[in-house]
């Protein structure tokens, strides 16, 4: 029988066991169905999400929400928008609770004093010109003077194929302000013209998301497996989609037969009754889906699948670990 | 060790076997003391998918809270000994 350490030799065995017991069971939450932004090929907006439920403004309500979904076993609240920075006292609900991971424009500095150690990811769509042309504004202005040197604060940064050779300009303007990034890939669920990944720009690039980790380690959370995977959409010969995905909403999946490796995901709406389909867009093709997390998710929740050999462990390892940084399981 | 445990080790092993689709082990074979997440590496997913088959064939419930302390093929199995001695 293949064991762990038969694969792996004594560094490698460390890093599996200091990850290997986590069972980080997340969820997300719409905390408001308000964004001070209206970006073109936002998931929220683009399908309606916001239109779906009226958000719950009772905020004894959300904390009594919060309680029940430790109760069903989530240790890590994942809260999306519209902008969560608009209802901070929402935000603290889960804070206060649990590990919270909080996704922002930036625009808005969450309160050190409040929030000292909350996790900020800060979304950036690329350069001064991408911003300005998808989201009305160049937020990493704003964005990085608020949060510069912040340990707990990152950048999500969603690289376009317009972005392609530039993304190294953007690396350096996040590392120049003490930042680390994560690099995704944009779904263009509005198709905005231009934005849709060709087969020769997903080559092209993986090959520069590999060259900004080699080149940026300190500043680029990242693994070379998870550039693979959202590019390529396959991990050992699968392809991903909508039988695959780990990151559906599990009291309403109707999949048949329904993938066994599920982690009891939900994602709520700021209501706190309706659930969204998944961990994205509702409107979206699976099979062109290039959500970051979702590609993680289904790394991780596949663990046995890369006991096979030493190298496909050592990728299912580096997933691990990214996702586990990013979210404050375990240090940069 | 009694003969009843060492039934239910093979049987467990059994199982894990089946369900994780474990290859070159038998259930004579399999190491009782073998880390389950450290050296098989199954995952709390794993550990649901065996409790069902444990929770049928035994008539206990395994608390989803007890997974962390399951460890090891012997442990799980004095952890049933010891849930179907208390139902006596």
């Amino acid at each position: 029988m293949i064991t762990v350490s038969s694969l792996l030799d004594d560094h490698w065995f460390e890093r599996y066991k200091k990850i290997a017991r986590l069972n980080i069971r997340s969820s997300i939450y719409d905390v408001t169905d308000r964004c001070n932004l209206r970006c073109k090929g936002c998931f929220f907006f683009s399908s309606g999400e916001h239109e779906v439920a009226s958000e719950e403004k009772d905020i004894s309500k959300w904390h009594g929400f919060v309680e029940k979904e430790m109760e069903r076993g989530v240790n890590l609240a994942i809260l999306i928008g519209g902008e969560p920075t608009l209802c901070l006292d929402r935000v603290e609900a889960f804070y206060k609770r649990l590990p919270t991971f909080c996704a922002t424009n930036g625009l808005i500095k969450v309160p050190r004093d409040r929030f000292p150690d909350m996790m900020v990811g800060l979304s950036l769509w690329g350069d001064a010109e991408d911003e300005q042309l998808l989201r009305g504004k160049d937020t990493f202005k704003i964005s990085s003077a608020n949060y510069a040197g912040d340990p707990h604060a990152y950048y999500l940064y969603t690289i376009t194929p317009k972005q392609l050779g530039k993304t190294e300009k953007i690396i350096r303007k996040i590392q120049d302000v003490g930042l680390k990034v994560h690099m995704q890939l944009l779904s263009n669920d509005e198709e905005v013209d231009g934005f849709s990944w060709q087969p020769d720009e997903l080559i092209a690039v993986r090959a520069e998301m590999d060259d900004m980790l080699d080149k940026y380690p300190e500043t680029v959370i990242s693994s070379r497996y998870y550039h693979e995977i959202i590019t390529t959409g396959r991990m050992l010969g699968r392809p991903f989609g909508w039988m695959e995905c780990p990151s559906v909403t599990e009291p309403i999946d109707k999949r048949e037969p329904r993938p066994k490796r599920l982690t009891n995901f939900i994602r709520w709406s700021s209501d706190l009754h309706t659930m969204h389909r998944c961990c994205t867009s509702e409107t979206r093709d699976c099979s062109t889906c290039k959500d970051g997390a979702a590609h993680m998710s289904w790394v991780m929740v596949n663990k046995r699948a890369h006991i096979k050999t030493t190298k496909d462990l050592q990728n299912w390892i580096e997933v691990y670990e990214m996702f586990a940084k990013l979210y404050q399981f375990i240090p940069w | 060790m009694s003969k009843d445990i060492s039934r239910t080790i093979t049987r467990i092993a059994e199982i894990l076997i089946n369900e994780l689709k474990l290859e070159d082990v038998t259930p004579e074979t399999f190491d009782p003391d073998l880390d389950l997440v450290d050296e098989v590496g199954i995952d709390s997913m794993d550990m649901a998918t065996v409790a069902l088959f444990l929770r049928d064939e035994y008539k206990i419930r395994i608390d989803e809270d007890d997974y962390p302390k399951l460890t090891t093929v012997r442990i799980i199995a004095r952890y049933i000994d010891e849930k179907l001695n208390s139902n006596e």
